[in-house]
């Protein structure tokens, strides 16, 4: 999985410049419900797979959350 | 509305009592009457035991027990379940649907349907009716209906109209296809411009719930009840079941070319020993051929008392013979219905307590 | 489970909206929310406005009215009405059954069957599914399907998740027998295993009403309710529709023979508009294949917004010509179906605004 692409489209989702690896999700103003299911949207639409919100609830970094969609697609 | 259903059958009944028990003559004292006036009441309408359950009990545990019971006994799989219908006024939540809740509880296959439906004491025949409609589809080879209801936590005990003669249960009624060519004749009408006859006024969200309706009210005939309580017009539902039930059934019969003295029982809604007596009077049924006992050991559970009229005075002989029936359900809705079919031989009738 | 009808149609629909509509502009500060947040809220999921019906009105007036309206353009006659159904889990009362309420209002005759069924977003599905059982029977001539829910009152206008999205409506569709009909094909599931995505706690007997049940909090920033309100999993519901209501359309075309080409309609149910367009990628639909505009115009009305959906975008086209269609419902329970079937000509379909008097 292209990790940068990733996290590219995540800064995108958060309305900042830059997402990086260590960032925690919750520090950011914007991830709210709606992030989640615009990250939920992303997930499935871009890399085909089916995050679950219980899933989402307990990452903690963006880092986590990459990590987490690309262990789903293999 | 007339219903013809062919190589339809009922296969089982299980019904589900409360094991908790009251006795009238422990209740009477709450009542503003005298007890003698009480003690004559018990005689007439047969109050004596009902079954009502503990505090926070639902109809989804009721029937989900009633249902770990027949998984148990190996008289049902899971697998077989194609439609899961409710037929309940007292349901768990305003959403979901309880038996989508069932469903859930006892881990059923999604490819099935589950169907909560509002009704009363009609509700045996209405929901028999569902079942018979169901399994004119292919795909459709089991049909588990349920009839439940906890209506005792919505009587006041301060009214003695309804509290004594309420009771809870559920039962269970497995509706499969008949290999025989038998012949199943229903009948149901309507009339909700008598609906006020036996309501609920409140907790809908005509009139939600609030402290304001959860206030006992003098209602004038030395009863108590509060706007979220059950309220039941006695005399309306008396002149009602009097005038429309003995031409439904006799329609019925003429319909299916089956005289009265043909039907080895009339399996009726039990809603007090009185007016199921006025009614067999009113039809000519000897009482032998019109069971009533059940308000008097179980009480009024609503659309439960037919199967509890089948599991409690035919329990073996249901499992070793055959009869013609006349089912008979009438209440709230106001709804009527009638069905007649030949019953039995069933693989299991039984009644179950549930602790 | 699945099934399938023959002979039967779809022969009139009435979408009725309370007249009150209200703008997301105008109300997002009752949802704490800031210029910023409410702009970009606004914007994902295509939000603007929406219909709220009064405190005096039911879902069951706004059926009602659209049965009287249907009564007086002659598309039905009550001697014609041989079962109510309504599908709705806003009911008027507990007891007796709303669709009791209803035939007493009409003044109907006592050979009709009426039956309440607590159905949320899947509901008109549901309903066509028992609408079409129900005419296999000789003596029914017509059903009256009646759709409706006033979810605003299961919730405050402080609830920034559920309030700006949710829409009042009622519908009424009139479901017939028909000559040389092509067969409708349906399927229904279930899976009461996640039914915490969607749910009322308080209000029935797992936890009847008090004091407690209607106290209200701020259980998150812009979120006030209490217990009687609605508890919705945005993110639950989205895997739902995502992973589950796709393969279920797949089988109902494949059972019914029909492709993504051959179907010239997709009526969706409408969560949100961010979801339907999501599914429709995922699906690999022509958006204008997929209306998905009701909420943004009309909230999203539970089981009314397939009715509402057909009634606002094609009307004309219904009450001229025949399309195949697919409908999907899905949501609480979890319940999902999905129906392929002909639509139209219609001889009645209209979307209208609730007159009281």
């Amino acid at each position: 999985m292209d990790k940068p692409e990733f996290y590219q489209r995540l800064a995108e989702i958060l309305d900042v410049e830059e997402v990086k690896p260590e960032n925690v999700l919750k520090d950011f103003d914007v991830w709210d419900s709606l992030a989640i299911l615009s990250v939920l949207a992303m997930a499935d639409a871009k890399y085909g797979v089916s995050v679950k919100a219980e899933e989402i609830r307990s990452v903690v970094t963006a880092e986590d959350l990459a990590n987490l969609v690309e262990a789903k697609r293999k | 509305m007339n219903f013809t259903f062919r190589r339809k059958r009922i296969s089982g009944v299980l019904v589900v009592v409360p094991a908790n028990e009251r006795s009238f003559a422990e209740e009477m004292r709450n009542f503003n009457f005298p007890e003698s006036r009480s003690l004559k009441l018990k005689e007439v309408m047969g109050y004596d035991k009902r079954r009502v359950v503990e505090p926070g009990v639902c109809v989804s545990d009721l029937a989900v027990f009633g249902l770990e019971r027949l998984f148990e006994q190996k008289l049902l799989k899971r697998e077989e379940i194609d439609a899961l219908l409710l037929v309940t006024q007292t349901a768990d939540h305003f959403m979901p649907a309880t038996s989508s809740l069932i469903q859930g509880r006892l881990g059923l296959k999604q490819d099935m349907l589950c169907l909560d439906i509002n009704q009363a004491c009609a509700g045996f025949v209405i929901g028999l009716m569902q079942a018979f409609m169901l399994l004119e589809q292919e795909s459709v080879n089991k049909v588990v209906l349920v009839n439940a209801d906890v209506l005792s936590r919505k009587a006041s005990p301060k009214d003695r109209n309804i509290y004594p003669l309420i009771g809870d249960g559920a039962s269970i009624t497995i509706v499969e296809r008949d290999v025989a060519d038998s012949v199943i004749h229903a009948s149901v009408k309507m009339d909700g411009s008598r609906a006020s006859a036996l309501t609920i006024p409140a907790g809908g969200l005509r009139l939600p719930s609030s402290p304001e309706t959860a206030r006992l009210e003098d209602v004038g005939d030395n009863n108590l009840r509060a706007k979220d309580h059950v309220f039941m017009d006695g005399s309306a539902i008396f002149n009602f079941v009097q005038t429309e039930v003995p031409p439904l059934i006799k329609d019925l019969l003429a319909r299916a070319g089956v005289a009265f003295e043909e039907v080895d029982y009339f399996l009726c809604h039990q809603p007090n020993r009185f007016m199921l007596e006025k009614l067999a009077d009113k039809m000519k049924v000897p009482y032998a051929r019109m069971p009533n006992n059940v308000v008097e050991h179980f009480g009024n559970s609503g659309s439960v008392t037919i199967p509890t009229v089948m599991a409690y005075n035919l329990r073996e002989r249901l499992l070793r013979e055959q009869f013609q029936v006349c089912l008979a359900g009438f209440g709230g809705g106001l709804a009527w219905s009638a069905m007649l079919l030949t019953l039995g031989k069933l693989a299991f009738n039984q009644i179950k307590e549930y602790k | 489970m699945k099934c399938t009808f023959k002979n039967k149609r779809i022969s009139s629909i009435i979408t009725v909206a309370p007249s009150q509509e209200f703008r997301f502009d105008d109300e997002y500060p009752y949802f704490k929310m800031t210029e910023a947040q409410a702009k970009r809220f606004k914007k994902m999921m295509s939000l603007d406005r929406h219909r709220i019906a009064p405190p005096d009105v039911c879902a069951s007036d706004l059926c009602l009215f659209g049965v009287r309206q249907l009564l007086e353009a002659g598309v039905l006659k009550k001697e014609e009405i041989s079962a109510i159904l309504f599908i709705s889990q806003t009911p008027d009362y507990i007891l007796p059954p709303t669709s009791n309420v209803i035939h007493g209002k009409l003044g109907l005759g006592h050979d009709v069957v009426c039956l309440d069924i607590n159905q949320g977003c899947a509901g008109f599905v549901v309903g066509l599914q028992q609408a079409f059982m129900l005419l296999e029977i000789p003596a029914v001539s017509k059903v009256l399907l009646l759709t409706g829910d006033t979810g605003s009152k299961q919730m405050t206008r402080e609830n920034r998740l559920n309030y700006p999205i949710n829409g009042d409506a009622g519908a009424a569709t009139v479901v017939e027998r028909c000559a040389d009909g092509r067969t409708i094909f349906m399927d229904v599931k279930n899976d009461g295993s996640r039914h915490k995505a969607l749910l009322i706690q308080g209000g029935g007997y797992r936890m009847p009403s008090s004091p407690e049940t209607l106290k209200l909090r701020e259980v998150e920033e812009g979120v006030v309710k209490c217990l009687e309100h609605v508890d919705m999993d945005g993110a639950a519901i989205f895997n739902f529709t995502m992973d589950d209501i796709p393969p279920q359309i797949e089988e109902v075309l494949a059972l019914s023979g029909d492709t993504r080409d051959s179907i010239q309609y997709f009526f969706l149910h409408q969560p949100n508009p961010f979801i339907v367009t999501q599914m429709a990628q995922k699906m690999k639909l022509p958006p204008s294949k997929v209306p998905n505009n009701v909420v943004s115009l009309y909230g999203n009305c539970s089981s009314t917004t397939i009715p509402l959906n057909i009634a606002l975008n094609c009307s004309e086209l219904m009450r001229s010509e025949t399309r195949r269609v697919c409908l999907s419902g899905f949501g609480v329970g979890l319940t999902w179906a999905a129906a392929v079937m002909d639509l139209g000509p219609l001889d009645y379909c209209k979307l209208v605004d609730y007159d009281s008097k």
